[in-house]
């Protein structure tokens, strides 16, 4: 785990990349209300980096700063190592933004839509029947794409929505909540199109409430609570946070007292204690792997009725960090 | 970059020529209701006929004087009737009647009065269904008002110089304020003279002008309640060129609305507008004005539903304090002063001119230049407001 970031450039051992996006110091309040306060992160080229929070954490404003909606009252964003503020045109260029809602118009077709986006974002007319070809191939529409948007489902919407922030090839693709209110199977599809997108090299911002999508897509998350960023890392960074030890949860059938102790001596348990009149909790490292272990200590004595392994996860770490459920 | 506004400016063409509430509005609309008062109204000769009343319970000087003066001008002979009435509830059937136009009623010992320097009161009767009429009877009871109070002033300042009151008359008499001599200043039917088909024609031209040009600008809220203005916003080109997209298909379509309007009056009822450049710099002045005015409402408002309802608001406001509904010479002082505010007013000023004579864009220069200050002034205050909307 690390610290969140605030430089504009990761290094190896050996050489200085450019990231794809990258902001330092970013802040913006609206009278007395902070919604953003020092917020700063990289993306490296061809990583998918995950923004988590609760509704209202600053996602969407921090968002709206990075793609040029929103004037940051401090800090600055570079995309590519081009500065926003300085160059918004060529910054912007290296972008594509996908709303958090469908930002398209209901009255006009999906493939009318892309080639409105399209022309709008400097695609040539000779460049873009076959783009947009690929781009409905890319978000498996090229069945409806003389359809009205207004015909769409709602997971289709979505989808297209994602499909006019491609048509101009950005380096970085930002989406904002892409799957709020659509349907399990939209979901999904929408999740493999963005992790085909990422695994051919594209940069991703993807902002979330949904701990199991940016733990899906992301390689790093950034936890944002409050307008701030409090932990920035690789899922197994942030997981480590509230400890690497697993919680095993066994309900017994015998002599309760007598099996605890035998289990206490099994290797790779750190702790036990009873919760309840047959149950017994033990901090273990490597719950899962340990549990035939566990039920062989304890026979002859008591029979195993019933096994439970709590391992660690996000959802974990952002209690520990927060205080609160991503659903709060 | 030109690229992008012709994009957003042929999208927007095309939403608007595919509402045909919007082509309705634009075109239909105004030209129909500018067909019909051509028709209602008459064209450029209008047989302007009109039976004014006399009601005669003075049998002095001042009624014999407007008898003498109506039957010999130029101006009035053929158009304008003179009635006799016993009185005045006589004059006010006959006006319910539609027997005559208008009424004015002399008062038992009006003449002596105002001879005496205590002024008088006339009492005019009118119709609107017969506005000539109201104008003729009105410019002779100005014509009146202003002998009395010139007579009035006269006695009373020679009674004051001590003059016995038996010489007052005569004294008076001898050195100019003779009283009754009545003659009418200028031409009478100046407010009814001008072809009130071009009236209402530019007058609807003029209010038709807000809402074609205002439905683009208030587009601007639909697409930053549809987030399509921030999916702009974030892509590769200038914030203005969503707005300048916009902009330029409104103005040209209200051009269009206000132009095609012109051209069905003159069509229709053959009126005429006055110099055809003259009245296209003031048509093009006109939905300049409009324009930034719509834009201006456009950016204090949250809604594209508020836009529409403040946008008619004040469209109507303007129209009606502007002479588009109601001929400024039926409004009263207060509100024909209130015109100078509106470019409606001006843009009526400026046709009115040009229709009645008016030679060309020079007679018309003034109110142009109002306009196009009215354009910068609300334009001004709307970018600052669009800025701050996060519209621009």
């Amino acid at each position: 785990m690390t610290p969140p970031t605030s430089t504009a450039t990761s290094t190896t051992a050996t050489t200085v990349t450019t990231p794809a996006l990258a902001c330092q110091g970013l802040a913006k309040r609206y009278g007395d209300l902070v919604a953003v306060q020092d917020v700063g992160f990289s993306i490296a080229a061809g990583q998918a980096y995950g923004l988590l929070g609760p509704n209202g954490a600053g996602k969407t404003t921090t968002i709206s700063m990075l793609v040029g909606l929103l004037r940051p009252d401090a800090g600055g964003v570079t995309v590519g190592g081009v500065d926003l503020a300085a160059e918004p045109m060529r910054a912007k260029a290296r972008l594509g933004y996908v709303p958090q809602e469908v930002a398209l118009y209901p009255e006009l077709t999906g493939r009318e839509n892309l080639r409105f986006f399209g022309r709008l974002f400097g695609l040539s007319r000779r460049e873009l029947p076959g783009r947009i070809e690929e781009v409905l191939d890319l978000v498996g529409l090229a069945g409806r794409a003389d359809s009205k948007l207004g015909t769409y489902s709602g997971g289709m919407r979505r989808r297209i929505n994602i499909g006019a922030a491609l048509l101009h090839r950005p380096e970085v693709l930002i989406l904002d909540e892409p799957t709020v209110g659509v349907d399990p199977q939209s979901r999904n599809a929408i999740l493999e199109g963005v992790e085909r997108l990422v695994a051919g090299g594209m940069s991703l911002l993807y902002t979330s409430h949904y701990m199991e999508e940016v733990e899906r897509v992301c390689d790093r998350v950034a936890i944002i609570d409050h307008g701030r960023i409090i932990a920035d890392g690789t899922r197994e960074e942030l997981i480590s946070l509230v400890g690497s030890h697993d919680k095993v949860e066994l309900s017994l059938d015998g002599d309760v007292e007598t099996a605890l102790a035998k289990l206490r001596a099994v290797e790779g348990v750190v702790e036990g204690a009873r919760t309840g009149g047959t149950s017994i909790r033990l901090i273990t490292e490597g719950g899962r792997r340990l549990l035939p272990s566990l039920i062989t200590a304890v026979d002859g004595c008591a029979t195993v009725t019933a096994t439970r392994v709590i391992e660690p996860d996000l959802e974990a770490t952002f209690l520990h960090l927060t205080g609160s459920t991503l659903r709060d | 970059m030109r690229r992008a506004l012709l994009t957003i400016a042929a999208l927007e063409l095309r939403t608007r020529l595919r509402d045909g509430t919007a082509l309705v509005i634009a075109v239909v609309v105004p030209v129909a209701l500018a067909t019909l008062f051509s028709l209602a109204l008459g064209g450029d000769d209008p047989p302007l006929k009109a039976t004014v009343g006399i009601v005669d319970l003075d049998r002095g000087e001042f009624p014999a004087s407007v008898r003498r003066e109506v039957t010999a001008s130029a101006e009035l002979k053929g158009s304008v009737t003179l009635r006799d009435l016993p009185s005045r509830d006589a004059a006010a059937r006959a006006l319910d009647a539609d027997e005559i136009g208008s009424a004015i009623v002399f008062p038992a010992g009006f003449s002596g009065s105002v001879g005496a320097g205590e002024g008088g009161r006339i009492d005019v009767l009118t119709s609107p269904r017969s506005p000539l009429a109201g104008v003729v009877a009105r410019a002779v009871v100005d014509r009146i008002s202003a002998l009395v109070d010139a007579r009035t002033l006269a006695v009373r300042a020679v009674l004051l110089a001590g003059v016995p009151g038996g010489q007052v008359k005569e004294l008076v008499e001898r050195n100019g304020a003779a009283g009754p001599a009545l003659t009418l200043g200028g031409d009478p039917l100046a407010g009814g003279k001008v072809d009130l088909s071009v009236y209402y024609g530019s007058g609807m031209a003029a209010l038709f002008a807000f809402f074609v040009v205002g439905a683009s600008f208030r587009g601007l809220l639909t697409e930053r309640k549809l987030g399509t203005l921030d999916r702009m916003r974030a892509g590769p080109l200038a914030v203005w060129v969503p707005f300048a997209g916009k902009a330029v298909v409104g103005f040209a379509l209200a051009l269009v609305s206000v132009c095609v309007t012109w051209a069905a009056s003159v069509l229709v009822s053959g009126a005429t507008w006055g110099d055809p450049p003259a009245v296209l710099a003031v048509l093009v002045a006109h939905v300049l004005a409009a324009a930034a005015i719509t834009m201006l409402v456009t950016s204090r408002v949250r809604t594209d539903a508020q836009a529409d309802g403040v946008i008619m608001v004040v469209s109507f406001v303007m129209a009606f304090l502007g002479g588009s509904l109601v001929p400024m010479h039926n409004l009263p002082g207060v509100l024909q002063a209130a015109a100078r505010l509106t470019p409606n007013g001006w843009t009526s000023a400026a046709l009115t001119e040009l229709a009645g004579g008016g030679t060309g864009l020079a007679d018309v220069a003034g109110p142009i230049a109002v306009l196009c200050a009215i354009a910068l002034a609300a334009g001004g205050l709307a970018v600052a407001g669009l800025k701050k909307g996060m519209l621009l």
